[in-house]
């Protein structure tokens, strides 16, 4: 039955109330461990599709009449636009329609950052296109930019009004702490640089507008279209079959989808806009850069009694303030604590979610204040995070749904034991470590989210759903999910998904909430699917419906007889089976977290600063898993990212224009196969009892949250050096060591001074 | 624009200049052309003009570096420079001429900011980011030289042959002035057709990077071995490749703010280097 | 008018010197199996074979290919490191892929056996955003199973 609920959402950390309308199933949770299919790896069902260059991403849709949308950039970090003439650019060849920040609201005439969206053209080819754009007289009148991050929080140049937080008293903890540690630590602004860039194809079909678009949301994107231009929102129809990565970036429209929306309008033709390499590291979001302050005390048992800090968050032109301070408010069981965050309203490109925003960046400014805590107490670091372990949701005393962040250590032990054994392997110039952090995350998804199942005559099964599969292997985790249900071998089911119009709402794929959303709604409309068929079962062979259950295929008795499915669906011809499934509320009074550690085993270079990941040991608890090969897969992906983060991706601004230096992909440096250590994968695989009738949480972003305090702490280990700042290129390494070289000195010279 | 395939380098010769560029494997002309920093009427393909292979000491312009990457015949230094330069698919196209005259990776130069080398009035990367710029010869241009082959060139003291001279590798590069603001000394047109590599006792080639692979030097350290003389020589370091006179001479190097580090690094690498070459 | 000869077939193409071969292989002959992600030659995602060995065609003129074979995903769907890759679970968006696949035939065609030091070498100019290095590495060190 449907029911409405006042209850709290979460998207990337961020909790509102809302009213839902949920709906409930009967369904018991499946008993923990592998099942037939759910909890045993599946490779990929669009595998072969993606593989072999058959899979059509928004890039490939080609439609007939075509037109190709250039947009015109601001050059400038701040400006407003004096004049604008757009009939130069309508002079030129193929040209068919131009508009500016005057014909739509979503250009601007007063640009923010550079690469913000003034004016568009379409044409027959993207090269005319461009040529139109720079074609466009513009008079530019330019301003300074805002740039620094502390002086815009000075100026009062913030995003949203700012976030203070306190517990206890944490001055008067100080005062009392045996060890205090003080600590400013950095993180950089990095790009998503997802390989398909963001783009659409919008094409008019009478009153509706069809949109292909790489997307992490189809829904999202029809009713902001919908809503920014003015339409009934099932007169938007937006498609996403296949997409080239998002990671974040990709959950809204965007400008250039708007753009190519209204030029398609006024051009009665099909109009295609993409972004090229450098516009996608200009204006497809970020993670916005930090600056943390941070201060922490325990007592010599290892108690952590105080911790705080200050955070600025260097957000951009536009987006949102990013939970930075969460760990240190959530993770450890600390009486006092005090947090103030800002976000800084500066002259560059907008920060967009990218994967655990503000909890990777909070993650390691806090994760490495521990172990400095650590070394200045002499208690064991892993010893110190089980310590001060929180039982209870320490922002409410909540209980947990599941928490299973102590039985993480209790894996991580075997691999934080090689610390002696991987630091003797250090030699004059290559010194070994190893280091740990502790993750924790949101991840719970929540309703709404909608799923049907047809099941027809042949004994093969349909999800259907508008969800989209942005390349996590959720195509492949649904039909197991549904094959489990239906007691179908996996290869009887299939998935089609990426049509708003075919399919129900689903949810959006962020958040980590792909699986804990859409699974349990796909579990359900399978379940409903599965009790018609039981029902017909026990009609057509006059058995009590409690007797049956499917399995592998088989309707089974528990009197010992069983038929194959076909011979009960066989007599239906063209009639199915339809299940209908709804993802149910969260549980109440409780809260949904996922947690882990990751173990780093480093080696640096004390000489060159080159510093070499070697081994990430990464042990999470999201609950039940649904496919161990995609799940494994997935903590592979967040490590390589997180890589990337610790020590090569940089976007660099020119300090006085704020001109984006690392354009391209040779400046702006994404891992390479080369880059990568050997990456060990656990799960603690337990379902979580309280959540919905799979169990399962969200695993696309805790992977990437500890790695980057990790590798800091295995650096410290290894040399005794304070990594304060990512990425952690060899300026940083050698600044570090030298430091530490410095200070060791001092210490050695103190007694006979 | 036109495409030209000359069969000889005296035809190809001929249809340079007036606005016709040279075109070998195009890993870098190319993207200069689409992004308007260079310009061409016609490019000539020299595919068929430019001597490729490997003869004894004598390397054709038009070689690979994947061809030499795999040699077993050159010095170690230029091996392992080609080895370590680029991706794979770019060492496959581009070839060991091209790569000597390759333009720089500055980025304010690649985005076109009017900066000295564009033949502004002062060098942006001075007062902007330079974490990978110059820490010699950078008093009016800071842009670090790219080629990891043409540090180890220069150390192994090769010889290039254009179609009207030969001249040390050394000779190619100058610093950019206010009237030359270019950092290669060839003439408009000349062609650069042939190195000569002598062979050393031993040579080597250490690169520090921001990744593993695929990526330009911060700092590259060729050192080359002949009896009792050994010649050092650094990319990443100077808008040229930079000949290192002796160790002593990184005590006298002009590093920007964020340059320093490189100076540390170049340290340990020269002496890896002539460790590794003693 | 020239022609391109492409995974057996020859095509006849009409284009202005200065395009690349990844815009007549993806808008003129419909192949777009070839992705172009960077199209400046940074990312791999657009490689081809030209006779067997790996180009990038995002900054490869198509007039200059002349005589020689391409072969673009295509023309290796077949190709055993197509099940590898699926069955290692080497892939995630799938965007990179066929220019992973299109590298690494290349690769095991010269080296069938290649060493996990070989494949990092081999495969470094093929950036994955993903991240599916890992399995990538031991698709190609299992191809052959």
């Amino acid at each position: 039955m449907a029911r409405l609920i006042r209850t709290e959402k979460e998207v990337e950390g961020r909790y509102e109330e809302v009213w839902t309308v949920v709906e409930e199933d009967a369904l018991e949770q499946w008993p923990a461990g592998p099942l037939d299919v759910v909890g045993r790896p599946a490779a990929r069902q669009d595998g072969l599709q993606r593989a072999r260059g058959e899979a059509r991403f928004t890039a490939d849709v080609r439609l007939p009449g075509m037109l190709h949308a250039a947009v015109l950039r601001s050059p400038h970090a701040g400006a407003t636009v004096r004049s604008l003439d757009l009939a130069p650019a309508l002079a030129l060849p193929g040209v068919h329609a131009a508009i500016s920040f005057e014909d739509a609201d979503f250009l601007e005439r007063e640009p923010g950052y550079p690469g913000a969206s003034v004016a568009a053209v379409c044409a027959d080819t993207p090269e005319q296109a461009q040529a139109a754009v720079e074609a466009i007289q513009v008079d530019w009148d330019v301003h300074a930019p805002l740039l620094d991050p502390d002086e815009a929080v000075a100026r009062g140049q913030l995003i949203s009004e700012g976030q203070d937080y306190v517990r206890g008293d944490v001055e008067r903890a100080l005062a009392q702490a045996d060890a205090v540690v003080e600590a400013e630590y950095r993180t950089q602004s990095v790009l998503h640089s997802s390989m398909e860039t963001h783009q659409a194809v919008c094409a008019w079909e009478g009153e509706t507008l069809v949109v292909h678009i790489s997307t992490q949301y189809i829904w999202g994107v029809r009713d902001e279209i919908a809503e920014k231009l003015g339409l009934d929102r099932d007169n938007v129809r937006v498609i996403c079959e296949y997409m080239g990565g998002g990671f974040g970036s990709k959950n809204g429209a965007g400008e250039y989808t708007l753009a190519a929306a209204e030029l398609a309008r006024r051009t009665g033709r099909p109009v295609r806009c993409a972004l090229s390499r450098r516009e996608e590291s200009l204006d497809s979001g970020n993670r916005n850069a930090t600056i943390q302050r941070l201060r922490g005390g325990a007592r010599s048992d290892g108690t952590i009694i105080a911790l705080s800090g200050e955070y600025v968050n260097a957000v951009g032109w536009d987006g949102w303030v990013a939970g930075t301070n969460g760990p240190m408010q959530m993770l450890y069981s600390v009486e006092n604590v005090a947090t103030s965050l800002r976000g800084a309203k500066l002259n560059s490109g907008p920060m967009k979610a990218f994967r655990a925003p503000g909890f990777v960046e909070g993650t390691f400014g806090l994760e490495c204040l521990l172990d400095e805590l650590a070394a200045k107490l002499g208690v064991d670091p892993l010893e110190l995070r089980k310590r001060n372990h929180a039982d209870l949701d320490v922002l409410d005393g909540r209980p947990f749904s599941s928490k299973s962040l102590m039985e993480c250590y209790r894996r991580a032990e075997p691999h934080w034991e090689r610390r002696h054994e991987v630091r003797a392997r250090s030699d004059e110039t290559w010194k070994h470590g190893v280091g740990l952090a502790s993750q924790i995350w949101y991840g719970g998804g929540g309703p709404p989210s909608y799923a049907w199942v047809r099941v027809g005559s042949d004994a093969r099964a349909t999800v259907v759903t508008a969800m989209q599969d942005i390349g996590t292997g959720s195509r492949t985790a649904m039909a197991q999910i549904a094959a489990e249900e239906l007691g179908l071998p996996l290869d009887r089911v299939k998935v089609e998904l990426g049509d708003s119009a075919r399919g129900p709402f689903a949810s959006i794929s962020a958040g980590s909430s792909t699986i804990p959303s859409m699974g349990p709604a796909v579990r359900s409309a399978a379940g409903d699917a599965r009790r018609q068929i039981v029902e017909l079962a026990a009609q057509r062979w006059q058995k009590e419906e409690r007797t049956l259950s499917l399995k592998g295929g088989q309707i089974v008795c528990s009197d010992g007889g069983s038929w194959p499915l076909e011979s009960l669906l066989g007599l239906l011809e063209d009639a199915q089976i339809l299940g209908t499934g709804a993802r149910g509320p969260n549980p109440t009074g409780m809260r949904v977290l996922t947690f882990g550690v990751q173990v780093a085993e480093v080696a640096v270079d004390i000489e060159t600063g080159e510093v070499r990941v070697d081994k990430i040991v990464a042990i999470h608890d999201v609950g039940r898993i649904v496919n161990p090969l995609g799940a494994k897969s997935q903590v592979e992906g967040g490590i390589v990212q997180a890589i990337g983060h610790t020590l090569s991706e940089h976007r660099l601004l020119d300090p006085t224009t704020g001109l984006v230096l690392t354009q391209t992909l040779d400046a702006y440096k994404l891992p390479t196969i080369a880059d990568v250590p050997e990456i060990v994968c656990e799960f603690i695989d337990e379902p979580d009892s309280h959540l919905t009738n799979l169990g399962s949480k969200g695993l696309g972003e805790p992977p990437i949250i500890p790695t980057a305090a990790a590798i800091a702490n295995a650096i410290r280990d290894a040399t005794g050096a304070n990594i304060r700042s990512l990425p952690i290129d060899r300026a940083e390494m050698l600044r570090a060591l030298a430091e530490a070289a410095a200070q060791r000195k001092e210490k050695v010279g103190a007694p006979s001074t | 624009m036109e495409l030209l395939r000359p069969e000889s380098s005296a035809e190809a010769v001929a249809l340079l200049g007036n606005g016709a560029r040279a075109l070998a494997g195009g890993t870098d002309l190319v993207p200069l052309l689409r992004d308007g920093l260079v310009t061409a009427d016609a490019l000539v393909e020299l595919g068929r003009a430019v001597p490729a292979g490997i003869d004894g000491t004598r390397i054709g312009a038009g070689t690979t570096l994947a061809e030499l990457e795999a040699s077993t015949e050159i010095p170690d230094a230029l091996r392992e420079a080609c080895r370590l330069a680029a991706s794979p698919q770019l060492r496959a196209m581009g070839t060991i001429g091209g790569n000597l005259l390759q333009a720089t990776r500055c980025w304010y130069w690649r985005l076109a900011v009017p900066c000295y080398l564009h033949g502004g009035d002062r060098c942006h990367a001075r007062d902007g980011q330079h974490r990978e710029h110059a820490i010699f010869g950078n008093e009016r241009c800071a842009s670090a030289h790219p080629s990891d082959p043409a540090a180890a060139l220069l150390a192994l003291g090769a010889t290039v042959r254009t179609d009207r001279r030969e001249l040390p590798v050394a000779d190619l590069y100058r610093l950019p002035t206010d009237d030359a603001r270019d950092v290669t000394a060839l003439e408009p047109g000349e062609l650069l057709l042939e190195l000569d590599v002598p062979r050393p006792d031993a040579s080597a080639y250490l690169k520090a990077m921001d990744r593993q692979r695929w990526s330009f030097a911060l700092v590259g350290v060729a050192a080359a071995r002949v009896g009792g003389e050994t010649r050092l020589a650094l990319a990443g370091v100077a808008p040229v490749p930079w000949l290192l006179a002796d160790p002593a001479e990184l005590d006298r190097a002009t590093p920007l703010p964020g340059t320093a580090y490189k100076v540390e690094i170049a340290r340990a690498l020269v002496r890896r280097a002539l460790a590794r070459t003693a | 008018m020239p022609e391109l000869r492409v995974n057996g077939h020859a095509y006849a193409f009409e284009s202005p010197v200065g395009r690349s071969l990844a815009d007549v292989l993806r808008d003129d002959l419909g192949l777009t199996g070839t992705k172009v992600a960077c199209g400046e030659g940074h990312c791999g995602a657009c490689t081809v074979q030209l006779d067997g060995t790996p180009v990038l065609s995002c900054i490869t003129l198509v007039h200059t290919v002349g005589e020689r074979e391409v072969t673009t995903i295509e023309g290796l769907r077949d190709h055993p490191l197509v099940e590898a890759f699926v069955r290692a679970d080497a892939l995630q968006c799938g965007f990179c892929t066929p220019g992973q696949i299109v590298s690494a035939a290349a690769l095991v065609a010269e080296t069938p056996e290649p060493t996990r030091e070989q494949i990092r070498h081999g495969m470094a100019g093929n950036l994955c955003r993903c991240g599916a290095y890992s399995n990538i590495e031991e698709a190609i060190a299992t191809w052959r199973d």
